[in-house]
């Protein structure tokens, strides 16, 4: 098991600088994914027009979420399905373990939802004996290694081929192998046999239709499909943010998410799933239930900058376009959702008070912001939980997760505050630190052991040459020389 | 035209030979220059470690000073310096008349590429640079202001150049303001990726309009030894070839 | 379920309750963010290349199999080829009445189910289905439950053939999405191409879950599409 957290953030980003092979994987991820998404997005003729649509409907829907998710409930009913309300995660257990108990099911197949993740469904579950397997590839390889997932798209990026293949043989006894195709069909005929005695499935759900009650899931393997296909009972977990007001809307998102999560044009199958179905004889479950959950993102709606976090279609565009997770990966930052989006939603759903590192991993380069199809934000997003740290001045985010700030950095920041917002006091500051520098740093470098008890100085100076105040500042020189000319 | 130059801290005091760059080139170009010896810094420090209140002060500082100049544009060095200014306005959500002003001034700030192709419309300083340079995107130039063009052009055009793309400019250079010495390993990986494309173009000079970059740039290569230096814009474009 | 309904009442309370406290920052942040109104982006496309070609190009391009026949005997012919290529033990159709006329002309040893259960779909080798409809920009299969029993058996067996009228074939999703809804069925499935996986190292694998082939003879009556 991963036991990382995100307390230990940077603990667990030099772990995973050091990890030579870890590197190596999320280079060939970088490197794949940016390439399909450049040139697939040449496929549509306003790519731009296409985010700012998807973007306009994401606003109009959370600026009226509570009567489209009305509507959508209202209309899934109508079709048959049964919609459950879940306050938090525990709240969704509880639903699910009922669901399961009332039809005695023991065999229960999942397919992947990263909102199943977030609650820690499968452990729930297992803590009552019921055993939950993964269908999902990627899902499957963590769920047998014991791990959580390092990517929101492809869970187990972090995996060479050869430690998959030791996994298998290991878990399921086939022989040695580095043979894709060998490793994807043994997965094929484990999961079949599950698949076949499966009486319960669960899903996540990728977008929720008002105007037609509809719940749209997207993949690539067809485990999806079956899931939602075979077995007497379906749950499918919907975060209250993935309703969309119509039928139509479908069109923009669908160009979007595949596009932007695995540079494809558009992703195998797409199941569109209104209600259950109409005669006792007919395929598909017998029961379609569909459970709304909050878990802490309806206190995102109070603050423009904070509700652009439900606009996410979990696309995983960010954590490629991200410099921070394109060197450290997912599990580093300790959380269910790692990169961009993860950085500033998990302090949303969790309290900043363990995850007071995270809106700080970030040099704030604005690569996600670029590649997010509906336009977040992230940069603004992580300013704001960085004024909320310091001393809750973002308006919006109640004051329990304010986190007292260390003193040290609160005192230079007042420090600096005060001196040099006055000429006189940051000009003297200046000569002060060309008089003292020599004593810190020769030849670029820190003097070691002084230099220590300046950590921002040994930090800089342990790998890059520091720069010197010059013997004229720019004043000084315009002063006495620039000044006077004027040519 | 009457340029008022915010020089920014870095500028003044780490490398000034920058900002007298800025005032040759724009002088130069018949730009009459004044400068408000009362300016320090624009606070972007406070406000992207999340003190809002300590970079509302400076803000306000700003705006003061800067109101007082009859001159028609404010010009910087700076993407992310030019970057803050256009964010004043973040600062005071509940205070309407200090958010005008905000917006008045961010108006009418310019990073000095942007001034230089943008407003003066000069592509050709009709001056000369010997040397293979490439060009580093700023993030906050790039994603902030709109830069991508203006530098590259007015680079190219320059007698005796020999630009160079290279791969994957728009990278961060992982700088990041504090990040930097917050997290500096994961910085320094960061910046080892933009060295090694730095080095793949066989240039003498990185070029970029931010001295933050420039500092995290340079800071590496002199360290590694490497034979590229990195250079402001403004330099390049005055021909200043200074050693530090 | 009273859970349930207390839940839904204090979820609902929440958001409105968080949506009325964002109203004071609202104003000012839209004066900044303003949305666009641009017509949303279409799928690229050559105008003169027409519906059908371009279904098949762009099925091509995901590893489906693509033939264009001109009439029902050479639907049927074209289904013989393929069973006699993949010599399958068990083919499954649906309940399809063109799918039945045509499974009734060929020849094979395989056993034809017309009904089979879903146990007996888990060991069939082929199953054949008609799509309702096509859409040309992605090269995708629209299968819809209310019209046709498919759903299991084009999702069981490794090899899924699929018969599909070139007169149903639109241009984009958009012209699809307003049919289907006309009338929507309780699950309607897009298809478009063979399952595939990249989890693996990133490497593609085609044949997951899902059929890892897909055939689909499409019947046009014009000489030139």
């Amino acid at each position: 098991m991963t036991n990382l957290t995100s307390e230990t953030f940077d603990q667990n980003a030099r772990a995973a600088l050091r990890d030579t092979q870890l590197r190596g994987a999320l280079d060939n991820l970088v490197k794949t994914f940016g390439e399909r998404r450049k040139e697939v997005i040449k496929t549509v003729d306003d790519w731009e027009a296409l985010r700012n649509r998807a973007r306009q409907i994401k606003d109009e829907t959370l600026a009226h979420l509570d009567n489209y998710l009305e509507q959508f409930t209202g209309n899934a009913e109508k079709a048959g399905a049964t919609i459950h309300w879940a306050r938090d995660g525990k709240e969704v257990c509880r639903i699910v373990l009922d669901l399961i108990d009332a039809i005695d099911a023991t065999n229960v197949v999942k397919s992947k939802s990263m909102a199943t993740e977030e609650i820690h469904l499968n452990h729930a579950l297992e803590a009552e004996g019921i055993n939950p397997i993964e269908t999902d590839l990627g899902e499957w390889i963590i769920q047998l290694a014991n791990e959580t997932p390092s990517h929101i798209v492809v869970p187990a990026i972090h995996k060479t081929k050869g430690q998959i293949a030791a996994l298998f043989v290991e878990k399921t006894g086939i022989e040695k192998t580095d043979d894709v195709d060998v490793l994807t069909n043994t997965a094929r005929k484990v999961l079949r046999s599950r698949f076949a005695e499966a009486e319960v499935g669960i899903s996540g759900v990728n977008f929720g239709v008002a105007e037609t009650g509809t719940i749209l899931i997207l993949e690539n393997e067809g485990n999806i499909r079956l899931t939602t296909s075979l077995p007497k009972v379906h749950i499918a977990l919907m975060g209250i943010e993935k309703v969309i007001p119509k039928f139509a809307d479908l069109d923009v998102f669908l160009k979007l998410l595949p596009r932007s999560g695995t540079g494809q044009r558009l992703t195998t199958y797409q199941s569109l799933i209104t209600g259950t179905k109409l005669e006792r004889d007919d395929e598909g479950p017998d029961e379609v239930h569909i459970i709304l959950m909050d878990n802490g993102r309806s206190r995102m709606l109070a603050h423009p900058v904070t509700r652009q976090s439900l606009a996410c279609i979990r696309c995983g565009a960010c954590l490629n376009a991200c410099p921070v997770y394109q060197q450290i990966g997912g599990h580093a930052y300790g959380a269910v959702y790692p990169g961009p989006i993860g950085a500033v939603i998990t302090p949303q759903l969790t309290g900043l008070a363990k995850t007071k590192q995270l809106p700080y991993a970030s040099s704030l380069c604005g690569a996600c912001r670029e590649v997010c199809p509906v336009k977040i934000d992230i940069p603004a997003l992580l300013l704001h939980l960085r004024a909320e740290i310091v001393d809750g001045e973002a308006d919006g985010i109640s004051a329990e997760t304010r986190v007292k700030k260390k003193f040290g950095e609160r005192a230079v920041f007042l420090m600096y505050s005060f001196l040099w917002r006055r000429s006189k006091l940051y000009n003297f500051g200046a000569k002060l630190s060309r008089f003292f520098q020599k004593g810190v740093v020769k030849d670029g470098k820190a003097r070691s052991g002084f230099a220590s008890l300046v950590p921002p100085l040994g930090a800089w100076t342990k790998w890059r040459d520091a720069p010197q105040v010059a013997p004229r500042t720019f004043k000084e020189i315009w002063k006495e020389d620039l000044s006077k000319r004027n040519d | 035209m009457k340029v008022a130059l915010f020089a920014t801290c870095l500028v003044d005091q780490l490398c000034p030979q920058v900002g007298v760059s800025t005032v040759e080139v724009l002088r130069r170009l018949g730009c009459e220059i004044v400068f408000d010896e009362r300016q320090t810094c624009c606070g972007q420090p406070a406000f992207n470690t999340g003190y809002r209140k300590e970079a509302k002060k400076f803000a306000k500082r700003f705006i003061e000073i800067f109101e007082e100049t009859d001159a028609e544009a404010i010009v910087s060095p700076s993407g992310s310096c030019t970057a803050m200014v256009k964010h004043f306005h973040d600062l005071f959500p509940k205070e309407e008349k200090w958010r005008e002003r905000a917006e008045k001034i961010a108006a009418k700030t310019h990073e000095f590429t942007s001034f230089l192709v943008n407003v003066l419309k000069v592509e050709n300083l009709e001056s000369s640079f010997a040397g293979r340079v490439t060009w580093h995107d700023a993030c906050h130039g790039l994603r902030e202001l709109n830069l991508r063009d203006e530098p590259r052009k007015l680079l190219k055009n320059l007698d005796g150049v020999q630009f160079v793309e290279m791969p994957n400019a728009d990278a961060c250079c992982g700088f990041g303001g504090t990040f930097s010495v917050k997290y500096p390993e994961i910085s320094v990986a960061i910046l080892d990726k933009k060295i090694e494309a730095i080095e793949k173009t066989g240039a003498d000079v990185v070029v970029s309009c931010d001295a933050s970059c420039l500092m995290q740039i340079g800071g590496r290569l002199s360290r590694l030894g490497s034979k590229a230096r990195p250079m402001h814009i403004a330099e390049v474009l005055a021909c200043q070839n200074r050693e530090q | 379920m009273t859970n349930t309904a207390s839940a839904k009442g204090e979820i609902l309370a929440s958001i409105r309750q968080n949506l009325a406290a964002s109203r004071r920052f609202d104003t000012v942040y839209n004066e900044h963010h303003i949305p666009a109104d641009r017509v949303a982006g279409s799928e690229r496309h050559d105008e003169a290349i027409g519906l059908l070609s371009r279904f098949k190009s762009n099925l091509d391009a995901v590893a489906g199999k693509c033939q264009v026949v001109h009439n029902d005997r050479e639907a049927a012919v074209a289904i013989q080829n393929i069973v006699d290529d993949l010599k399958p033990l068990t083919i499954a159709v649906s309940d399809s009445d063109i799918i039945n006329d045509l499974i009734d002309r060929i020849n094979t040893d395989a056993t034809v189910l017309k009904n089979a259960s879903k146990g007996e779909l888990f060991d069939c080798d082929v199953g054949v289905t008609t799509a309702q409809w096509a859409m040309a920009e992605t090269g995708t299969l629209v299968l819809e439950s209310g019209r046709e029993r498919s759903r299991l058996t084009s999702l069981l067996p490794p090899v899924h053939i699929c018969v599909l009228d070139a007169k149903n074939i639109r241009g984009t999703m958009g012209e699809i999405l307003q049919i289907i809804q006309n009338d929507l069925s309780r699950t309607v499935t897009f298809v478009t191409g063979p399952s595939r996986t990249s989890d693996i190292e990133l490497t593609l694998a085609i044949g997951v879950h899902g059929p890892r082939e897909l055939y689909v003879i499409v019947i046009s009556d014009e000489t030139n599409a």
